[in-house]
């Protein structure tokens, strides 16, 4: 399953939730749950997929009754192992190859690995951030007004920092003649054979069915 | 657009999610993760705003999935960023906040349809707890709906505004005059 290109993963991925929201319920909701937590067990995400999928069904039963509390819980749930599922088995990476090799512009692709790869890093630095001014004698605890003042204190040298980081990246992105509308030749483009583009397509033209079907 | 403004979109974007570092540290009841999608709107103008938001609901999907829904929310805080950036209101707390209030009040509009339709109202505890209580309150399905976005959007917004009005004067004069928009933001221009 990991072999299929990017594009295809997504398109199961997307057309998944779709055809929950779509199909009647529960059947439609049952089958199509049963199809995304099976992917995510063969991704080895179950446990993922079960844990963040499990408060829905807990805050769904405290708000509404049983047959509503099943059919958006079996929406949810595909949405939530489809998710899960195409996070495990698509490293980002590739997807970002695939993008390039199919022709998007290098600067899209640039903007969603450049976020993938500084947010682990920011997320660190606001720890340390955290870490510092608690040696400074900052304390996030007491009332609302010094917990505000304590946030102020941890989120403004974190984003100070990193606008003062704009220039820098810019300057290599130019270095490099990366700039909006450049195009990159990719450096090992995943396969992209036409079966999977005619199933890519077989998905969509199922959901408008399911939805053409539905609306009559 | 220029390469700056390129390279703006994931810094905003990854501020946006590390961001939730700082909110864990002090236990406050806030998302903030509206924060770039704002701050790069003042910075940069729409386009700018909206791509920031768009690629922070879909790298923060990829942790949550409850994200991607609430793309829509996102482009429209862009837009009402814009036009507070337009007429100067980051240029003191006493403007910027009341102006975040009024995003509160929006951003519940726009997402309380989404959460009533996509998740019956449970995108978080928080928003499932407080719509419980509003159900107990004698509000229509909707209405305990919207209580609970409202509740968590209200005062989020209005910090989040405080927090970009404090970095846009917070930026050396110099810094911010190589965003276009960042001096016209604050009132400078």
């Amino acid at each position: 399953m990991t072999q299929l290109h990017p594009f295809t993963l997504l398109a199961i991925a997307g057309a998944l939730p779709a055809l929950a929201w779509i199909l009647p319920s529960p059947a439609g909701g049952l089958s199509t749950a049963a199809v995304a937590l099976g992917l995510a067990i063969a991704a080895r995400s179950f446990r993922t997929a079960v844990f963040t999928a499990a408060p829905f069904w807990l805050f769904l039963l405290l708000l509404h009754d049983v047959p509503t509390t099943i059919a958006i819980g079996l929406r949810l749930t595909t949405m939530v192992a489809s998710f899960v599922w195409v996070v495990a088995a698509l490293p980002a990476p590739r997807l970002v190859e695939a993008m390039v090799a199919a022709g998007w512009s290098a600067s899209v692709a640039y903007v969603f690995a450049a976020t993938l790869s500084a947010a682990p890093v920011l997320r660190a630095r606001a720890r340390r951030i955290a870490d510092a001014q608690r040696c400074r004698g900052l304390s996030p605890r007491g009332g609302l007004a010094q917990r505000l003042r304590a946030l102020r204190a941890l989120a403004l040298p974190l984003i100070l920092s990193a606008l003062h980081e704009v220039d820098e990246r810019a300057l290599a992105l130019e270095t490099r003649r990366l700039v909006p509308g450049a195009r990159r030749t990719p450096l090992s483009p995943p396969s992209d054979p036409p079966g999977q583009r005619i199933a890519r397509w077989g998905l969509v033209a199922a959901c408008a069915a399911a939805l053409a079907w539905r609306l009559k | 657009m220029p390469i700056r403004l390129l390279v703006l979109i994931p810094v905003a974007a990854a501020i946006s999610l590390a961001l939730s570092a700082a909110v864990d540290a002090v236990a406050l009841p806030l998302f903030l993760d509206t924060t770039g999608t704002i701050l790069a709107t003042a910075l940069g103008g729409p386009v700018v705003g909206i791509a920031t938001g768009v690629v922070t609901s879909a790298v923060n999907s990829l942790r949550n999935p409850t994200f991607w829904p609430f793309v829509t929310v996102q482009i429209i805080v862009a837009l009402y960023a814009w036009i507070a950036a337009r007429a100067g209101l980051f240029r003191s707390f006493k403007t910027a906040v009341p102006a975040g209030f009024g995003l509160g009040v929006i951003a519940a509009l726009t997402s309380t349809p989404i959460s009533y339709l996509v998740f019956g109202c449970t995108t978080t505890g928080g928003i499932a707890l407080t719509t419980a209580l509003g159900k107990a309150l004698g509000l229509p399905p909707l209405g305990a709906c919207f209580f609970g976005s409202f509740v968590a959007d209200f005062g989020d917004k209005a910090v989040t505004f405080a927090l970009v009005t404090s970095v846009l004067h917070g930026l050396p004069r110099r810094t911010a005059a190589r965003f276009p928009w960042a001096l016209r933001a604050i009132g400078a221009a």
